[in-house]
């Protein structure tokens, strides 16, 4: 194929432009995240550095770029400082595919879903490659813990991708999002979103799911040796990857840029309506991660190979089934609100929360102690000891 | 008592002449307390004097709390009794050692959760090379207070395995809960 | 006969420094663990010797006071209480009833302040960002008010033997009915959030049971103790002060996990509001030092004496020998022998789980290391 100078002159501005909206969302997201959680627990947030506390993420990014770059001596230099590129490349590489409006795509591919898939795996090799390198004890365990949750939770997000795709007969997002002209997917699956949601908190490593970088326990996990600008390209690849799940669900299950106002729209209006969902996502995650506490390394695995990984293959056939069979779009959304109402009725029903039941035990069983009636208080005859004498200190 | 410098030649001779271990003591007259044990400490005492028989060698308390001092070679022995027996002591709640300076005496605290008495035993230990055997089979509270005691006050407890050093760094000379060690003019580098 | 291949295996040390997040202070833990699992737990304390018991032979009693204050950091009122109930037993003083309200109202309080603190630093361990935050809003209202009474945040220096060095001003008890009604608030709020959260219970429950006698016989008390079913408590069991007078009730556990401890710890800040109550509602008029020598030359002799701190039984064993300063001063803390079952509680649990173990006993190092 020819390629022209102007094209790629195009795709230069294109791929430049694409880096600074990416690093743009990931950026606003740090500052979105400490206020959003400062409000949470009743505190303002950062509100120092710039108006309202704007210019924080700059703050951050400076300080975190003048720290010294130290590694340790056994480490192998080579994949240490390779593996924050490989964590954080893939997590860019991706966004060629998102279409932020109709025509605002910088390579529309017809196989966008896929290719979403194909690349975001790559990360994973580059953070066990971070834990193997760093030659540390709490960076080993740290690395094969995110390898194995990481890789366990990849599952349900393929599977439901793959739902979308069968619902929308393509893999390429812009006939995704066409596909949900008047009804988004999270009307006709509730509970893809539900376990896209869940594996995708676990795939970017937030709470609950952080924990094999959780700073209480293995104090950075495969990042633990890494400093300054290189630590910074980790937690930059995070923020990203967490906007990235934004702008899936978005897409995926919230009617994209169309959804409800229709295809009419203003380029610049549709890319604002299709930022708004991805925000209104990322801002659940938040609120989890303000909430929750981690789960423990094997209660996340026991999670996605029992619970999620099942449910997402019945949802799988469920829909092969719709398709096959053409019932009506309802029939997987009555599935999916089956299987997750009647859960949280009968819980809530029968109190099946353990602790609910041992909490009222407790407080039902304490050990009451009477009080003994007091003496009546003694005559006021003896030699009253005033504090200005005696309170002095000794 | 640099400006009694004069009167020091003076009081010299008289110095000498007093006791070695402690300097002439000027203030109000040292008050002995009275140990007054009350009813519920009368019944435990009495208790205790049962199931120890002859191992006692004093006995005494206040308030609620009797003690009693039993040969350091007893202690075992006597402590097991406490516990198995109708007394019931089945936690060890405190275990100290005090320099007297000629002697070190260890002090155990128990309590019996069961019945809600705490008697004290006591046991005296010579000051150089003190040693007396473990609790650490008894109760496993033991190990801890054993260790702390060792670092702190050399006494030594055959019965422990594990003497390591719990509060002190490794290699730290000396046992600093003393009275002879000094608490300054001392170098550590 | 064919025997396997033999693999030389070693177990991994993995070693929770002096400086971890989730240590709570100078405390080392090594864990010998075989990949996720813990065979055994070692624990290294003293950083933070400093030698208490040693100066306390050199200070007045007065001075001591001080030393107590910074024992047990975090519940400052209730240390001092101990102490000075142990020299009020030598001198045979008893301290007014006016003095004694306000010392269990202080330290009642301290109590709360302290589970606060627990509760908010074992959800940050355990990854909840959020309970923190609300405990120590409610903290700051508790220490606002220790500041208006005692003069100090911490290290409040407050008690004395015979009483307490200063009356309280005179908006003390309308205060403290609103910082209470405030406080419950906070503590309800955080117990919302947590204590039956589904995540939190998978982290708790279960983790770190430790049965009734083997807790006894390691020597454990407070909370740690009652969540295995042991119903000691001193208020109860040896009162003092004026708890006599109080209606209040002692939750006991029943499995001895770390959600046991942690529930009756968040139990026990709703009791410790309502007796702060009544002891306003009893308030009396009155003396607040007891007549008598403002420098404390006890008789020579030997008393025991314990109180029930927010960690456990803190006991003060004190030996005088007729003079100004004490002879010994044997500090019995809470959380030096509820270290010793955290080997039990943590064999065979795994790593994350250590330091769900170590939290839910709710050490101190300064009591640990005096």
């Amino acid at each position: 194929m020819n390629v022209t100078l102007s094209d790629a002159i195009t795709l230069s501005v294109q791929l430049f432009a694409l880096f600074n909206v990416a690093a743009l969302a990931a950026v606003s997201l740090v500052w979105l995240e400490r206020r959003f959680l400062g409000r949470l627990q009743g505190r303002p947030g950062p509100n120092r550095v710039g108006p309202l506390g704007l210019l924080q993420p700059i703050a951050d990014a400076i300080k975190l770029m003048s720290k010294e770059d130290v590694a340790p001596g056994s480490s192998q230099r080579l994949l240490f400082y390779a593996s924050p590129i490989l964590v954080f490349v893939p997590a860019f590489v991706v966004w060629l595919t998102f279409p932020l409006a109709r025509d605002v795509v910088v390579r529309n591919m017809d196989m966008g879903l896929f290719f979403f898939v194909a690349i975001s795996v790559l990360s994973i090799v580059g953070l066990v490659l971070a834990g193997w390198s760093s030659n540390s004890k709490y960076a080993i365990l740290g690395g094969f813990r995110a390898a194995a949750q990481l890789v366990s939770y990849e599952i349900p997000i393929i599977t439901m991708i793959l739902i979308i795709g069968m619902l929308s007969d393509s893999l390429d997002f812009v006939k995704v999002v066409d596909a949900q002209a008047t009804i988004p997917f999270i009307a006709v699956v509730p509970l893809a979103f539900v376990i896209f949601l869940i594996a995708g908190l676990a795939e970017v490593g937030r709470t609950p799911f952080d924990i094999y970088f959780a700073e209480s326990e293995v104090v950075g996990g495969p990042f633990v040796e890494y400093s300054g600008a290189h630590w910074a390209i980790f937690f930059l690849a995070e923020y990203v990857n967490t906007f990235v799940i934004g702008i899936l669900g978005a897409l995926l299950f919230l009617g994209g840029w169309r959804w409800p106002f229709g295809a009419d729209l203003p380029q610049v209006a549709s890319v604002a309506l299709l930022m708004g969902k991805a925000y209104f996502i990322v801002l659940i995650i938040f609120w989890i991660r303000g909430t929750y506490p981690r789960m423990r390394i094997d209660q996340l695995m026991a999670m996605a190979w029992k619970w999620l990984i099942p449910l997402s293959f019945v949802l799988f056939l469920a829909a092969a089934f719709q398709l096959k069979f053409e019932w009506p779009w309802w029939v997987l959304t009555i599935l999916s609100l089956i299987i997750l109402v009647v859960p949280v009725i009968v819980q809530s029903r029968k109190q099946r929360n353990p602790a609910l039941e041992l909490a009222a035990r407790y407080a039902a069983n304490a050990i009451v102690v009477q009080a003994k009636p007091r003496p009546a208080p003694a005559v006021e005859d003896a030699p009253v000891v005033t504090p200005a004498a005696e309170g002095t200190s000794v | 008592m640099t400006e009694q410098d004069p009167k020091a030649a003076a009081e010299a001779p008289k110095e000498a002449a007093a006791p070695a271990e402690k300097p002439a003591r000027h203030g109000p007259p040292i008050v002995i307390a009275e140990e007054v044990l009350n009813e519920r400490g009368e019944q435990t005492a009495a208790q205790l004097a049962s199931t120890l028989g002859t191992l006692v060698l004093d006995s005494a308390g206040r308030e609620d709390n009797p003690w009693v001092r039993v040969d350091a070679k007893e202690l075992h022995a006597a402590a097991k009794k406490c516990r198995d027996g109708e007394m019931g002591m089945d936690m060890l709640n405190l275990m100290l050692a005090v320099d007297w300076v000629d002697r070190i005496q260890m002090i155990y605290v128990l309590y019996s959760t069961t019945n809600n008495r705490k008697v004290i035993l006591k046991a005296d230990l010579p000051a150089e090379s003190p040693a007396i055997d473990s609790l650490t089979d008894l109760w496993e509270a033991a190990t801890w207070y054993e260790r702390e005691t060792h670092d702190l006050f050399g006494v030594d407890f055959p019965g422990n395995s594990d003497m390591s050093p719990l509060l002190l760094y490794e290699g730290f000379e000396g046992h600093p809960g003393l009275k002879s060690y000094p608490l300054n003019d001392y170098e550590e580098w | 006969m064919t025997t396997e291949p033999q693999f030389e295996t070693v177990d991994m040390m993995l070693n929770m420094g002096p400086q971890h997040p989730a240590t709570h202070g100078v405390f080392r833990m090594v864990l010998k663990v075989d990949g996720e699992k813990v065979i055994d737990v070692i624990p290294h304390i003293g950083y933070l010797h400093r030698g208490t018991e040693r100066l306390a032979e050199v200070e007045t009693y007065g001075q001591v006071i001080t030393l107590f204050d910074r024992v047990d950091y975090i519940a400052n009122l209730n240390n001092e209480l101990a102490f000075v109930r142990a020299g009020e037993q030598i001198m045979e003083v008893e301290a007014p009833e006016r003095a004694q309200y306000i010392r269990v109202i202080l330290a009642e309080l301290n109590r709360v302040a302290s589970h606060l603190l627990f509760i908010g630093t074992y959800a940050i361990d355990l990854g909840a960002m959020t309970p923190v935050m609300y405990g120590f809003r409610e903290r700051e209202r508790i220490q606002n008010l220790f500041e208006h009474v005692t003069g100090a945040r911490m290290m409040h220096n407050y008690m004395r033997i015979g009483g307490v060095k200063a009356d309280v001003p005179d908006d003390f008890v309308p205060w403290v009915r609103q910082l209470i009604g405030e406080v419950r608030k906070g503590v309800e709020e955080c117990d919302k959030l947590l204590s039956t959260n589904e995540v939190f219970l998978g982290r708790t429950r279960g983790v770190g049971v430790i049965d009734g006698p083997t807790a006894i016989s390691c020597g454990l008390s407070g909370p740690s103790l009652r969540g295995s079913g042991v119903p000691y408590d001193v208020r109860k069991d040896d009162p003092y002060e004026i708890y006599p007078y109080l209606n209040y009730k002692v939750p006991v556990g029943e499995n001895g996990d770390c959600w046991d401890r942690y529930y009756l710890r968040m139990l026990e800040c709703y009791e410790s509001l309502s007796m702060i109550e009544q002891c306003l509602d009893q308030f009396p008029e009155g003396p607040i030092m007891a007549a008598g020598r403002r420098i404390a030359r006890p008789p020579a002799g030997e008393v025991f004496s314990h109180s029930e701190n927010p960690r456990g039984d803190l006991g003060v064993y004190l030996v005088s020998d007729g003079t100004d300063k004490p002879y010994r001063v044997k500090i019995r803390p809470p959380s030096f022998c509820n270290l010793v079952g955290l080997a039990t509680m943590t064999r065979g649990s795994y790593i994350a789980d250590a330091v769900a173990i170590l939290g839910s006993l709710d050490i101190v190092l300064g009591e640990v290391d005096r």
